[in-house]
């Protein structure tokens, strides 16, 4: 077991952790792609929070490879994978008497996305 | 999971009310919390998304009532006891030393 000793702690807490991953895998979806959310109800952990699933909206931003957080806290398998901003307007999220020009980002995995 | 931490759209808890000047620290424990955070973190027995999954597991009523630190207090005493580092037996026993010793230097 790796054991933090005094003189590294300062360079530790300065540098942290990255979680992006070097890889040329391809991503499925560029910005401006329609995309759908899953609908599931993992018992583990998911950063797809429960008011974005099975919800519509468009990729903003491609951010590049990172672990994927489900596997990851389940059983350490990083399972590299694109990240994205993907843009949903209020409408599409919370329904009847929302904004449909208001819209809110959420960074989302390919493993959430299909294509709508 | 669908835990109480997945907050987003809930109603009735209130406005925000953001700290001017907020420390990073409110007192003494919440920075022994964070290093007790990191350095047991760093022994590679967990990972960072590990750590999340076990704040998220602790009970829903207490997860609402607990402060920052307080749910990573929480989260950490998960991992250690589901691991076999230390039995809740030994936790409360040694908050019960410490309660003590405080009543002590009181008296």
């Amino acid at each position: 077991m790796r054991v933090l000793q005094r003189e590294n702690v300062q360079e530790v807490l300065r540098v942290g952790d990255s979680a992006r991953v070097a890889s040329d895998a391809p991503a499925r979806f560029k910005p401006g792609d329609a995309v759908r959310t899953r609908n599931f109800h993992p018992p583990g952990h998911t950063r797809l929070p429960r008011y974005a699933r099975a919800k519509r909206g468009v990729v903003a931003i491609s951010h590049g490879v990172f672990v994927f957080p489900d596997t990851h806290a389940a059983t350490g398998d990083k399972k590299p994978q694109h990240l994205y901003s993907v843009q949903f307007t209020m409408r599409e999220l919370w329904g009847e008497g929302a904004s449909d020009i208001d819209t809110v980002h959420i960074d989302l995995f390919d493993d959430y996305l299909e294509p709508a | 999971m669908n835990g109480a931490h997945d907050m987003g759209g809930m109603h009735g808890f209130g406005p925000i009310a953001p700290e001017p000047d907020e420390p990073v620290f409110h007192a003494a424990w919440e920075r022994r919390v964070f290093a007790l955070t990191v350095a047991t973190g760093f022994g590679g027995e967990w990972n960072i998304d590990m750590g999340r999954f076990a704040r998220e597991s602790t009970d829903p009523a207490i997860y609402l009532r607990s402060t920052y630190y307080e749910k990573w207090l929480h989260g950490l005493q998960h991992l250690l006891i589901e691991r076999g580092h230390v039995s809740e037996a030994e936790i409360e026993q040694r908050m019960a030393q410490l309660a003590a010793r405080e009543e002590g230097g009181k008296a």
